[in-house]
């Protein structure tokens, strides 16, 4: 398997406060790795430094077998996109004044009918939406756009902030399975996600943090089977 | 429009950057030199011997398109992050930047050193009966085809989706691998052109160019952006052309038509109708809470509450009548002036600070006060502490009736907004004949209890610091009234309005309260601040109450800390022929032609580095010393 995300050693945070201290991961290609911890933990923090959003104080990201810079943030989330990696932030980041289909239409680099047609695929209930304003979209129809948007560009590491946040039930239940099949295409995920037992069912392996640091690192289904893991990570009992 | 797309900036110097442009060709095509609009460069160069249409209009519009880079790279992308009025601030600045610049470069352009042609074709033909020039054919079908270019452009090209997208959400166009930097850049290149380009042809038809009037095209051309949702190329050309239409329309009718009251000055009329039409537009275009897909502006400047504000009001008010007794009369008038201007900056500090409506109607209400105090005292006879409190009562009247239609349009549109109700008092009531108009008016000095309160004076006793004193707390007492008034619950809301009108709404507050009772308390400080000014001017008349002055100085107060009121004051001190130019001009003895140009700079400058004001970073410095 080839390394798709290495992380070693990574610190970063905000203003002088040191939120990560030292996080070490690994993602492959083909793999869905869950991104576990409870608020606070560093989770979204990590997803942000490794594409440049937060600009790391130590330790070295990896991606695609290319360190990724330093430097400004806004030329760093630009590069790391360009080599084919893609955020599905927990705010979304879509474009409220343009149409669906034209969020749609921005994924990929070049005009990519077939690639916005395969993540149409993925969700259909957005076919019937293609002409109306983003911003008119109801919160879950917008997550879905968000990911559409993000596999319209055929990643090559997909990192997914907080996915069910707002979807029903029903509808998570859908994309998550979804998630599973884009990463049997190849394609590297992180997933990020507070719905535990849903997103170990399609992880592969999964990372627990805790107050910045890895906690717990493992097979996806043996963390299932210890909730003594996952209880302390969330409800900090020691 | 283009640059608004770009950048998110309603950019207040498009039409300037055109006005430049335009003085450099037709310069150019008269004497083969280029005017350059940096200083500090050679004022010209020398392009070619005698240049054709082609080669002078090419010449000019790179020159536009590198001017337009340069406020790209220089300004806007330095404040890309800042909050939008800081943004406003810069454009401000390079407003009376090329405006001063303009005067400077092309100081005998009243005389006949270059002739302003047009090469649109000559003649004229019939069309429903009225006698059109050919050259407004081929104007408007210019106008047509660029639009529908541009119109074409953005919705159906990558670029133009790109660019629609990067300007709402950099972040979501950094993560899709756009680069959003080089969409700007393009953006500003190609809309400067496109400036200079119709300011070159409008100004060939109307033979008029001015450094103030032709900038100030800008209003009806954004108002026409507006209409067109600052997004349908199509409803604003559309729009642009109603303007323009509606403009000479009323003007022929104006001039024919007789139930039209005598006192109404004709001109003003036929200016300030479409003004008034595009309010009204806006207006019922708008929403009193804003719709979900809304554009939320993110940051807001820092509004801490006011501590000791009694103390400070005690110790500044005490130092500023300390100067009124000791000081030389120069000096006197210098404090006035800064109390004034600080009275007026208070007012947008309730209004824009503290409930986030931008409003540049600001010096139309201190006028409106100030002419209603001239009037009632030198006509009616009413005495001393009568009139000008009738006068602000009158003004909070009109302040508030800015305000019933202002309660639905917010930011940027609001601003504008506001600009329009500006310029339709400017137009309809201070040049009215009946209120003073051009020729201004003399205001006979306050006295109280048999103490004479009149600033002017004969000899060295001029500029008589009783006045001064009265001003002087007059400010101290508003200072700490809206000092109070942010500790209430009303201030409170104001907050809360500011933040989120939505959410505000959803919390329980009465969001078109808030904004009206911003609106009236705003009004009456301006209007506070206008009866001031016209006992301390020599003759009142509308020149003292333009937008120009209200743009420059909410830039001042956004400056000073829009949303505290030490920012009022520091604007009132940054004031022309406040404190600090007095000091300003003191020392250095300076060279007066720069002033203007150079404090646009200025402007800018501070714009960049401290997009919070002065205020927040004597604020910060304040917490890092303490820590």
């Amino acid at each position: 398997m080839t390394a798709v995300l290495e992380v070693a050693g990574l610190r970063a945070g905000y203003s002088g406060v040191e939120v990560l201290h030292g996080i070490d991961l690994r993602v492959d290609a083909g793999e869905v790795v869950a991104l576990l911890g409870a608020n606070g933990a560093g989770k979204t923090t990590t997803l942000h430094a490794v594409c440049g959003l937060v600009t790391r104080t130590g330790g070295d990201v990896r991606v695609l077998g290319a360190t990724v810079p330093r430097g400004r943030a806004s030329a760093t989330v630009w590069r790391t996109a360009r080599r084919g990696l893609a955020l599905v932030s927990e705010d979304r980041a879509l474009f409220s004044q343009l149409t669906v289909g034209e969020n749609l239409t921005l994924g990929p680099r070049r005009r990519d009918r077939r690639a916005v047609e395969e993540a149409l695929g993925l969700f259909p209930v957005l076919r019937d939406l293609l002409g109306r304003r983003a911003g008119l979209c109801s919160g879950g129809e917008q997550q879905m756009l968000a990911i559409a948007r993000a596999l319209a560009g055929r990643p090559r590491l997909l990192l997914v902030d907080e996915c069910s946040l707002g979807l029903a039930p029903i509808v998570v239940g859908q994309l998550l399975p979804a998630i599973r099949r884009i990463a049997d295409t190849g394609t590297a995920v992180v997933l990020v996600e507070q719905h535990v037992p849903a997103a170990l069912a399609v992880a592969d392996r999964a990372y627990v943090l805790s107050r910045g640091a890895v906690a717990y690192d493992g097979d996806a289904g043996t963390l299932a089977a210890r909730p003594d893991v996952l209880e302390e990570a969330y409800l900090g009992r020691a | 429009m283009l640059t608004y797309r770009a950048s998110g900036v309603v950019n207040f110097a498009h039409a300037a950057l055109g006005m430049f442009c335009a003085y450099a060709y037709y310069e150019l095509r008269a004497t083969g030199e280029l005017a350059l609009p940096l200083l500090g460069l050679p004022a010209r160069v020398p392009v070619v011997e005698r240049p054709t249409v082609f080669t002078a209009l090419v010449a000019v519009l790179v020159m536009a398109a590198v001017m337009g880079l340069l406020q790209h790279v220089l300004v806007f992308r330095p404040l890309r992050s800042a909050p939008p009025l800081a943004r406003v601030v810069a454009s401000l600045g390079i407003f009376l930047y090329l405006q001063d610049l303009a005067r400077l470069r092309f100081r005998k352009a009243g005389a006949a050193s270059f002739e302003i042609t047009s090469f649109l074709p000559r003649g004229s033909r019939e069309l429903f009966g009225v006698v059109v020039p050919n050259n407004r054919f081929a104007l408007a079908a210019i106008a047509i085809t660029i639009a529908v270019a541009a119109g074409a452009l953005y919705q159906w090209t990558r670029f133009g989706l790109a660019t629609r997208a990067a300007a709402e959400s950099e972040k979501g166009a950094l993560l899709l691998g756009l680069a959003p930097d080089r969409l700007a850049a393009a953006n500003w290149a190609l809309a400067s052109v496109l400036s200079a380009l119709s300011v070159i042809l409008i100004t060939g038809i109307t033979k008029q160019l001015d450094p103030i009037a032709t900038s100030l095209l800008v209003i009806p051309a954004l108002a026409a952006a507006l209409l067109g949702g600052l997004s349908s190329f199509t409803l604003a050309t559309v729009a642009g052309f109603a303007i323009g239409m509606a403009q000479s329309g009323v003007l022929t009718y104006v001039t024919r038509a007789d139930w039209i009251p005598g006192w109404l000055p004709r001109g003003g009329v036929e200016r300030s109708l479409p003004f008034l039409v595009i309010i009204a537009a806006i207006v019922w275009r708008g929403r009193t809470i804003p719709a979900r897909d809304a554009l939320v502006e993110q940051r807001l400047p820092e509004s801490p509450s006011p501590r000791h504000p009694l103390v400070a009001a005690t110790v500044l008010g005490g130092a500023a009548v300390a100067g009124l007794w000791t000081l030389s009369s120069q000096w006197r008038l210098a404090i006035v002036v800064s109390v004034i201007a600080a009275t007026i900056a208070l007012s947008s500090v309730v209004l824009t600070g503290y409930v986030g409506q931008i409003s540049l109607a600001q010096y139309a209400f201190a006028g409106v006060a100030a002419f209603t105090t001239a009037k009632l005292a030198a006509d009616a006879d009413i005495p001393f502490p009568w009139s000008p409190l009738l006068a602000i009562a009158v003004t909070v009247a009109v302040g508030v009736a800015v305000g019933v239609p202002a309660v639905r349009v917010r930011g940027m549109t609001l601003a504008i907004a506001t600009a329009g109700a500006a310029v339709a008092i400017q137009e309809l009531f201070f040049n009215s004949s009946a209120v003073g108009g051009i020729a201004g008016l003399e205001v006979p000095p306050p006295a109280l209890f048999g103490v004479d309160l009149g600033f002017a004076a004969v000899g060295a006793d001029n500029f008589r610091p009783a006045f001064g004193t009265l001003a002087v707390v007059l400010l101290a007492l508003a200072c700490v009234a809206v000092a109070n008034l942010r500790r209430s619950p009303t201030g409170l809301r104001w907050l809360a309005v500011r933040a989120n009108e939505r959410a505000a709404a959803a919390a329980g507050v009465n969001v078109t309260a808030a904004k009206l009772t911003a609106f009236a308390i705003s009004s009456g400080l301006a209007a506070l601040g206008g009866v001031l000014l016209a006992y301390q001017l020599p003759t009142l008349s509308p020149d003292a109450f333009l937008v120009v002055g209200a743009l420059a100085l909410l830039a001042l107060t956004y400056l000073g800390g829009i949303a505290s009121i030490t920012g009022a004051i520091v604007a009132g001190l940054l004031a022309a022929g406040g404190v600090v130019t007095k000091l300003g001009g003191g020392t250095s003895g300076s060279s007066p032609e720069y002033q203007f140009a150079v404090s646009g700079l200025a402007l800018v400058v501070v714009a960049i580095v401290w997009p919070d004001g002065v205020a927040g970073a004597l604020r910060r410095l304040a917490a890092r010393i303490r820590r």
